[in-house]
């Protein structure tokens, strides 16, 4: 009975069948994204599928009950057909038999015939075995006929056994990674500690604390000429009972090693940098104010309900400046912060603000921010301020000129509106620079003019500019133990050691049948492989060239 | 059990046998680890820097040493072909021939290029790899039209046309993608320089050339020209992919993302290309045996005058998966190595990787059915066919419209 089932369990359909399902499961999950948020999923499937899918463990499938089973299945069966097949193989590779029938020499595909004069049968097989020692020839007598065989690749068969071996190894190296090794993340902010590592576990999130604490020295970004990352590298300190032990750069590729932990150059992000801003309030009043933050801080207004929830913050802000269609250019807008506007009166916006003015050529556009009503970055659209925020004269300019605008428009009805205009300009630029007026005072008074517009339009009691930083980075580490990572490269080189015996070596096998005929003999060769029979036709060809012309050239008949 | 009527193996050229031939061999081999030894013991190994060493002083000392050495070796181990049997040496003296050639085509094409105050990075048309390549791609094209030709009519100039034009292909892209990997150098003060297989346009230049170079060995080998014909419209199709490819800006040689900054890149790729290119001679073989089976059913024998016949076209078929299948194996291991040093772990289930099993339980399976179930013949043909599908999947596919790990193979 369990006899019966072993055999099922290693038969070759069987074998067939797992290969394919196991195809098609793990094609599922590469088209299904796996480890997403579950809200994501709940978006995307509906509550209904999101429910099927989710007790099938769909969304981490590879870690599913069923998929493990399906591995533990292809486990049982190698092993069925490990136990069915070794000790046959074992038994056929030890088995030579001397002779052979009839009906068998006669369905050899490689045949030769000759005869020796003056010499005996004793003699023919001891030359036999001097002129191609390398086939290790055994003999048996049968009444007057000496029947010689001769094998080469005999233990091609291993190859068989170590192919199906070595997956049972490296599997059981996998469950041993999975079992005894854990494989996380964690983000230590420049100048921070961090114990803990975090992964995915089911629908949930895992924690697990190190017996030793990471300590981010440093970490650097170094670029390429053309502005792409060259290198990512953390400056870190392992903390080991308090004391340091250990200080390194580690790189992509160039893990650090301590107490059978890896530690991986994975991701960067911003480690809460302190930044300050500056508020530039439009009541009229033409003040502005600094506040100083951090990243993944909220700053409120004391003496209002206007907070500034602070996001993220980068130094570099390449984008490509192209318009649609034409070749892709890009440009460093240089640093930017992303916060969240929020406060009564206006709707809470998404911000990311620009230290620098746009700079075009030599053509200063003004100062800059992108916004996002809807709260997503995909929303972000540029809205160009007008006047340069980064000169506290031009925003002096800006305030006089509305001032002079408002008092000259209320008072005397009768002008113009382009000759209100230009007076309240000249008025302004005699209250802010007096009559020493800058060179650039024309394109400044473009941007001023420009700012009536945009600004008035501003729902926010005040614009917030980035006005100064001190970055600090996170570097996202990746940490590792794999218990089970030598057993798979073992496992991984019998896998290749054993398909190259499967391929490459072909088990040959040639009988040579020594008949005494009057004073000398006849001989009769014939020979079959199991496979590369092309290159056996050689082989034979040549191994006959041998015994009968006594070297291995002969003619090429 | 019919015999096989395969052709005898081709008898090895000339220049491939005798003491010459070995002593060449040997002296090759000794160059190789002449230069393993300059990188190992030769002070601090720098992968830019080492390129360029080899070609100085100190590498001409290294290397002439090693070929030295390596002569000795030979002239005191080597039986040579004495008894008549062409050893080892004359087997593997042609592939280390073509590589050394290869190598001096690129040391020429470097003297065509452009003076450095006319290279730029932000337009590369003016190199001269490009135009190698433009070569490369017309002689494949070429080849492909000439075996196709050829089965219409069978004169044996047109297929040697044809296998002349595949050389010459081979030829041209090899050295071309050394000349990319100098090029490299010759940008951005040298800061970028990578071997070129970092990307989809310069790995497809390399399928096109293993694809051949594997179909021309047994052409050598076996002599069978008519298989020619599905194997290079194989390649004609992987030519016109690359020139799509360069038409959208694919063809730039471009800074190494960190990811991949490792000297298991050089070692992984082109090792899953060997792979790739035997499952495509396969794929190959297995639409010749399905047209030749359909042709023959129907009585068309005139087409049939250089087609190698079914037996031949499974055999062929399984010689290409014996080569493809531990090559991609071997890759695929090796990956995982790269995998556990750059991303935590040897197996992440990443799309590519899975991908990759994937190709390897097809294979597996194919394996299987015949070598111990015995099957053969169409549905074996129509397997390779399909199973190339999925291969074809696993390189383009998984790059163009799935995410993940090895997401640096994407278009952009």
């Amino acid at each position: 009975m369990i006899k019966t089932l072993l055999l099922r369990l290693g038969s070759m359909p069987l074998a067939i069948l797992l290969l394919t399902v196991l195809a098609l499961a793990s094609a599922i999950g590469t088209v299904l994204l796996q480890n997403q948020g579950q809200t994501d999923y709940l978006q995307q499937f509906g509550p209904l599928w999101y429910w099927v899918l989710r007790s099938l463990g769909m969304f981490d499938m590879y870690h599913s009950w069923w998929f493990i089973s399906l591995l533990g299945f292809l486990m049982v069966s190698v092993s069925a057909c490990l136990w069915r097949n070794v000790p046959r193989m074992l038994g056929e590779m030890r088995a030579r038999k001397v002779t052979l029938a009839d009906r068998v020499w006669r369905r050899m595909e490689h045949q030769q015939q000759w005869t020796e004069q003056g010499l005996s049968a004793a003699e023919v097989a001891e030359r036999v075995r001097k002129l191609a020692p390398e086939w290790g020839w055994i003999e048996e007598r049968v009444g007057d006929v000496l029947w010689l065989r001769g094998d080469r690749g005999r233990r091609h068969k291993w190859g068989y056994i170590l192919v199906h071996g070595a997956i049972l190894v490296i599997l059981i190296g996998g469950w041993m990674s999975v079992q005894f090794g854990f494989r996380g993340d964690m983000s230590v902010p420049e100048g921070g500690r961090e114990s803990e590592i975090m992964f995915v576990q089911g629908t949930g999130t895992g924690h697990l604390t190190m017996p030793f604490q990471v300590q981010c020295n440093k970490f650097t970004i170094n670029f390429f000429p053309n502005g792409m990352p060259k290198e990512f590298r953390s400056n870190l300190t392992i903390i080991d009972h308090g004391k340091p032990v250990l200080t390194k750069d580690i790189i992509v590729n160039k893990p650090l090693y301590y107490k059978g932990v890896r530690i991986y150059q994975a991701s960067f992000g911003d480690g809460g940098s302190a930044i300050r801003m500056k508020l530039f309030h439009l009541d009229g009043t033409g003040r502005s104010s600094v506040i100083n933050t951090r990243v993944y801080d909220t700053w409120k207004d004391p003496y209002s309900s206007v907070t500034l929830e602070m996001t993220n913050f980068k130094p570099f802000n390449v984008e490509n400046m192209a318009d649609p269609g034409e070749p892709k250019k890009f440009q460093d807008l240089g640093p930017a912060v992303e916060f969240v506007l929020r406060g009564k009166g206006f709707k809470s916006v998404k911000i990311k603000s620009f230290m620098n003015p746009f700079v075009i050529g030599d053509e200063n556009r003004g100062s800059f921010m992108m916004v996002s009503f809807s709260g997503d970055s995909k929303d972000y659209e540029a809205v160009p301020l007008g006047i340069d925020l980064s000169n506290p004269k031009e925003w002096q300019l800006f305030n006089a000129f509305v001032r002079h605008l408002a008092q000259r428009t209320s008072r005397a009805s009768g002008e113009s509106g382009k000759e209100a205009n230009l007076r309240a300009f000249k008025a302004a630029i005699f209250d802010v620079f007096g009559d020493d007026r800058p060179a650039d005072i024309q394109q400044m008074g473009m941007r001023v003019i420009q700012s009536v517009q945009t600004l008035m339009q501003l729902p926010w009691p005040y614009i917030p500019m980035l006005e100064d930083y001190d970055q600090v980075y996170y570097t996202g580490l990746e940490l590792a133990r794999d218990p089970g990572i030598n057993v798979v490269w073992v496992g991984s080189a019998i896998l290749v050691l054993g398909l190259c015996i499967m391929f490459y070596l072909s088990h040959r096998k040639v009988w040579l049948r020594v008949a005494t005929e009057g004073d000398g003999v006849k001989l009769h060769l014939a020979g079959m492989s199991n496979r590369n029979k092309l290159m056996f036709d050689e082989e034979f060809h040549q191994l006959f060239n041998r015994l009968r012309y006594g070297s291995g050239s002969g003619d090429e008949a | 059990m019919n015999t096989m009527t395969m052709t005898q193996p081709a008898e090895g050229m000339i220049i491939y046998r005798g003491k010459l031939a070995v002593l060449r061999c040997w002296a090759y081999l000794g160059l190789i680890g002449g230069m393993a030894a300059l990188a190992l013991f030769g002070g601090d190994y720098d992968e830019s820097a080492f390129v360029f060493q080899m070609l100085s002083m100190t590498g001409a000392l290294w290397g002439g040493a090693g070929v030295l050495a390596g002569i000795g070796v030979g002239a005191l181990l080597s039986r040579g072909d004495d008894a008549g049997v062409p050893g080892w040496e004359s087997k593997l003296v042609p592939w280390l021939d073509g590589a050394l050639v290869m190598v001096l085509l690129m040391g020429l094409w470097s003297l065509l290029e452009p003076a450095p105050s006319q290279i730029s990075y932000t337009d590369q048309s003016n190199m001269v790899s490009g135009k190698i390549i433009m070569a490369m791609n017309v002689l494949f094209l070429f080849s492909a039209i000439c075996y196709i030709a050829q089965l219409f009519a069978p004169a044996s100039f047109i297929g040697k046309m044809g296998s002349l034009a595949a050389w010459g292909g081979v030829y041209a892209g090899g050295s071309a993608l050394l000349l990319r990997w100098y090029e490299s150098y010759q940008f951005l003060g040298g800061e970028i320089g990578h071997a070129p297989v970092s990307n989809l346009y310069e790995v497809f230049i390399l399928l096109c050339c293993i694809i051949s170079i594997i179909y021309l060995a047994f052409e050598r080998r076996y002599k069978t020209t008519g298989l020619g014909a599905f194997v290079m419209f194989l390649v004609a199709c992987a030519v016109f992919f690359s020139v799509w490819l360069g038409s959208i800006g694919q063809a730039d040689i471009k800074p190494l993302v960190p990811a991949l900054q490792s000297y298991w890149m050089k070692i992984h790729v082109p090792l899953n290309f060997i792979g790739y290119g035997s499952f495509a001679v396969a794929c190959a073989a297995g639409m010749a045996w399905l047209l030749r089976a359909r042709l023959e059913q129907r009585g068309k024998t005139e087409l049939l005058a250089i087609f190698p016949t079914l037996e031949q076209l499974d055999l062929l078929g399984y010689r290409a998966v014996m080569i493809g299948f531990p090559a991609f194996t071997l890759a695929t291991i090796l990956g995982a190595a790269w995998a556990a040093e750059a991303w935590g772990g040897y197996w992440s289930w990443d799309p590519k990787e899975t991908w990759a099993l994937i190709v390897w339980l097809v294979y597996g399976a194919w394996l299987h059915v015949r070598v111990s179930h015995g099957w053969s013949g169409r549905v074996l043909a129509w397997w390779s066919v399909i199973a190339f599908v999925v291969t074809l999947f696993c390189f383009v596919g998984v790059n163009m419209y799935l995410s993940g790990l090895h997401s640096y193979g994407r278009l952009t």
